[in-house]
């Protein structure tokens, strides 16, 4: 018998359990409200599934071992590829919208220097398949605020959304090459922002401007990028932006949602809507999600898709911690 | 409050120089007392002391929101931060060194380089696909070559001195540091008021 517990696993026991349990029945009870049916996926399936569904640099963090046959298998390192793997085949024939959610524990490799070192998070999450438009974007940002708001955190969270449409436009206008691209990527990702103007200086171009100020967060944001960006597909996606901000201004959700459009964190995912979830006390971000309409295509299927998750672990340390200091 | 993080040391003294210039004060007693948290005049920025290596550990676990560190400890961490502004402070190169300035085609068989930084080392000779070993130290790096334990060093590099008196000449300049603000991403997110007036009134000195 060994008394070492392997890196990144850890027990919860008494009442940091009991808060766990209370947090997860806090986001499935609004996920409910919102006529969401919970779902549960195989915890083991196929790595192709998840090479498919979340791309290979991902997917390749998943603990993986072999089949009886030989095939490769992988422990679930996320749950959206197995929900949009069912919506495409298995309830290919069911009236949408299909509305899903989940608690269930997922397992990645992490790489030692990260802040995140646990290998099993639980994810609390939700899909939304079968509708695009803000109407659907509006829905899922709002259930993330109701589940933040319901956990008190409202005061201390900040719910960042972009559109990836805007760099995607810009890049494309640029003409980048693949390498330069990502280059612009990460400038814009790490708020280099000397360096983004010398790189962006080469073209000679209004629109790349548009990304020269990544530091400047306050003010209006969207403004600002409309009088450099000219280009048809990031006009478009501002333009869904602010149909989305006018939406949650008028649910009066403002203050817990900001626009950043310098997250450009996760482009080859998400192809519309992206958000990342912050709260004070923990020092990365404990959810994100956005829209990825191309997702079940690849499951024989094309269909619009949004959807986020919530980390029940990093969310019940904050929590704990918290609980603590009152 | 914000809580910045420095490295002690070289980058210290440069750090607190420029925050001077920039109006962030802090007092010499306290910074002599060798206190490692100090909070500044004005009472909006806490300084926490750390090694080099540590800041950016500090930053991406949000213990410190911003820190200052050079970007060879960057570069050898690896740590997912922001990068908003190069401070232009403590300026020195990363360099590949050897006895011979035509080393790399005089070796005979696997090269060996000695290096505190073996991240950057490895990712200079993968970049061109050079199989190399690494022989990771933790200090004197200069004194490898001449010992026998390895054919070339990666190491920083301020005026050279130490390399000449050791025998060695740059065969190539890797990279260049010099002190950067860092930020960790959930700050950048949570206290934009506080971090962006900070990085304002740095970029103002620089």
């Amino acid at each position: 018998m060994t008394s070492r517990i392997p890196a990144g696993m850890r027990y919860y026991i008494g009442a940091e359990a009991r808060l766990r349990r209370t947090v997860e029945d806090v986001a499935m009870s609004v996920f409910e409200g919102w006529n969401y049916e919970e779902v549960i996926t195989p915890s083991v399936d196929y790595y192709d599934l998840f090479e498919q569904g979340m791309g290979r640099t991902e997917a390749q963090r998943g603990f993986r071992f072999t089949d009886n046959d030989g095939r490769l298998l992988a422990l679930r390192p996320d749950v959206t590829s197995s929900v949009a793997r069912m919506a495409a085949t298995l309830l290919s024939e069911r009236p949408r919208p299909l509305r899903f959610c989940y608690a269930a524990p997922v397992f990645r490799q992490q790489t030692q220097s990260h802040a995140e070192w646990r290998r099993e998070n639980t994810q609390l999450g939700c899909e939304l398949i079968g509708v695009g438009g803000t109407a659907a974007d509006l829905e899922v940002l709002r259930l993330a605020a109701e589940i933040l708001s319901r956990l008190n955190l409202q005061s201390r969270c900040c719910i960042t959304i972009n559109n990836v449409e805007v760099f995607n436009g810009v890049a494309a206008h640029l003409n980048l090459t693949t390498d330069a691209r990502e280059q612009l990527r990460r400038l814009i990702d790490t708020r280099a922002a000397a360096e983004l103007q010398q790189f962006l200086q080469t073209f000679n171009d209004d629109e790349a401007v548009a990304f020269s100020q990544p530091t400047q967060l306050t003010g209006n944001v969207l403004e600002a990028a409309r009088r450099a960006i000219t280009n048809a597909r990031s006009m478009a996606a501002l333009d869904s932006l602010e149909e989305l901000w006018t939406g949650i201004e008028s649910l009066g959700l403002e203050s817990s949602f900001e626009i950043d459009l310098g997250d450009v964190s996760s482009l080859d995912y998400y192809t519309g809507l992206s958000l990342k979830i912050f709260v004070h006390g923990a020092g990365s971000s404990v959810g994100r999600g956005g829209r990825y309409d191309g997702l079940t295509g690849s499951f024989g299927r094309s269909e619009p898709a949004v959807g986020f998750v919530l980390n029940l672990d990093a969310l019940t340390e904050v929590l704990g911690r918290s609980g603590k200091q009152d | 409050m914000i809580t910045i993080a420095i490295g002690k040391g070289r980058m210290q003294e440069s750090a607190l120089a420029l925050l001077a210039q920039a109006g962030i004060d802090v007092s010499d007693d306290a910074v002599n007392s060798r206190r490692l948290a100090l909070i500044d005049e004005t009472g909006q920025y806490r300084f926490i002391f750390v090694k080099p290596a540590d800041v950016p550990v500090y930053v991406e676990h949000g213990i410190a929101d911003c820190g200052i560190v050079g970007r060879d400890v960057l570069l050898e961490s690896e740590a997912d931060l922001l990068l908003p502004l190069d401070l232009g402070i403590s300026r020195c190169r990363i360099v590949l060194a050897a006895a011979d300035a035509d080393a790399m085609t005089k070796v005979q068989g696997m090269i060996r380089v000695a290096t505190k930084y073996s991240q950057i080392a490895r990712a200079h000779f993968g970049s061109r696909g050079i199989p190399v070993e690494i022989i990771q130290l933790s200090g004197s790096v200069e004194l490898a070559p001449a010992l026998g334990l390895a054919d070339m060093i990666v190491d920083l590099v301020e005026t050279g001195v130490t390399l000449r008196e050791n025998g060695l000449t740059v065969v190539e300049e890797i990279a260049v540091s010099t002190g950067r603000l860092v930020v960790n991403r959930a700050s950048y997110q949570l206290k934009t008021e506080e971090v962006g007036r900070l990085i304002k009134t740095l970029e103002a000195v620089v």
